[in-house]
């Protein structure tokens, strides 16, 4: 019998605050907005995210995501929904670190704000990045069409695949938008560039991260009080140190979620649980329905 | 080509509200045909994937998702009627729908 039949799915950024809110009771509000004035008052930052100026707004829009989660995790804990692993899309692995007891909160939330030492240093250099999301085409599809359009994947690559219909590309501005395009002619159904000015999960987001990847490597961390899969590599990390490698390299190499939840399913997971508000991790996973059940906050 | 009657039409349609209903959360009363799918019920397109997928099953269709997009490109989708339009054409046509 496995010992794994209950895993918590964490989000990555890319939902606004206001969406969050909109999904959660009344109480999860309350909740959220103390988590948010302490942490906010603590980095400095405006509780009316607008005010925020330009890289702190982005930073504070993030920050949102990681509470939204925290609010989700301990509602599901609450209701007696305990897991028996864990597993993080992209800044979801902060946010997985977080609620798992690996770092604290505060130090979950400076992770975030040191995203503007990257969105600096690129700001600095006149690089233009980008990402963007195809719907309807699988990795497979996407880079057939990378070679058949001869992009260089020095210049895009996917930087997520997410399931066989939603798959996430990173590169070059430039890249970014011709390779949405061909999509787009070649059938998929909708392509969303994200235009945040970022290549998260490409090798060139690197020579900009040092400060990320060092501030990652020089805070505390525990054993996680469950264990996390790997998204990169799939693997069991039980420990401190592993989450805290999770981390250094998260935005620095391409995800295969679809493989990591496929590992789950074969480990013997049935139930999953999406820890976002607004029920995003189940919109772009895809599980064997005949197997497992994706299951939102709001159906416990 | 799958003949379409005035009955699989209807059941189609009703298919695709009680989808958009439980989805969106809202009252299939609150649905006519023209809602628009995204700005008045708040749907999104990984959604409208797994209508067609849905649809894929229920009448036994092979039919890839590339072919409806590129028919999409020639017909947007803005009201709940081009939705039901379309699948009706995913059901009619199948994956013959990229030459129409």
């Amino acid at each position: 019998m496995s010992n794994f039949k209950r895993a918590f799915l964490f989000n990555g950024i890319g939902t606004k605050p206001e969406k969050l809110l909109r999904a959660m009771t009344p109480a999860m509000v309350e909740k959220y907005r103390s988590y948010q004035h302490d942490g906010f008052v603590r980095l400095g930052l405006s509780e009316n995210i607008s005010e925020n100026a330009s890289m702190d707004k982005i930073a504070a829009e993030w920050l949102s995501s990681l509470i939204s989660d925290r609010v989700i995790f301990e509602y599901y804990i609450e209701k007696g929904i305990i897991p028996d692993i864990g597993m993080g899309h992209s800044s979801g692995i902060v946010s997985v670190s977080a609620c798992f007891g690996s770092v604290s909160h505060e130090f979950a939330h400076e992770i975030i704000m040191m995203n503007r030492a990257t969105m600096r240093s690129l700001e600095k250099s006149g690089e233009k990045q980008d990402m963007g999301t195809i719907i309807g085409l699988s990795i497979d599809d996407v880079n057939e069409l990378i070679a058949e359009n001869n992009f260089s994947t020095d210049d895009v690559i996917v930087g997520s695949a997410n399931s066989r219909i939603c798959t996430m590309i990173s590169g070059k501005e430039e890249t970014v938008e011709q390779l949405l395009l061909a999509a787009q002619e070649a059938g998929a159904i909708k392509v969303i560039p994200f235009r945040i000015g970022l290549a998260y999960h490409h090798p060139m987001i690197r020579k900009h991260s040092d400060e990320y990847v060092q501030f990652c490597g020089g805070g505390e961390y525990h054993d996680p009080k469950y264990p996390v899969l790997s998204i990169f590599d799939q693997r069991i990390m039980t420990t401190g140190a592993d989450l805290m490698l999770e981390n250094q390299i998260n935005i620095l190499n391409p995800i295969r979620w679809d493989i990591a939840l496929k590992h789950l399913e074969e480990m013997g997971v049935t139930e999953f649980f999406d820890v976002s508000a607004n029920g995003a991790v189940g919109k772009f996973s895809r599980i064997n329905k005949r197997k497992g059940r994706i299951y939102t906050f709001d159906e416990v | 080509m799958r003949e379409m009657t005035d009955a699989i039409r209807q059941e189609i349609q009703d298919m695709i509200f009680d989808y958009y209903a439980d989805e969106c959360e809202i009252d299939k009363d609150e649905i006519t045909m023209e809602s628009n799918p995204q700005e008045d019920l708040g749907s999104d397109s990984l959604m409208f994937v797994e209508l067609i997928e849905m649809t894929a099953e229920k009448y036994d269709l092979d039919v890839k998702l590339q072919s409806i997009g590129k028919y999409m490109l020639k017909s947007p989708m803005n009201t709940m009627k081009d939705v039901v339009d379309m699948i009706c054409k995913v059901y009619q046509y199948g994956n013959d729908i990229v030459n129409l």
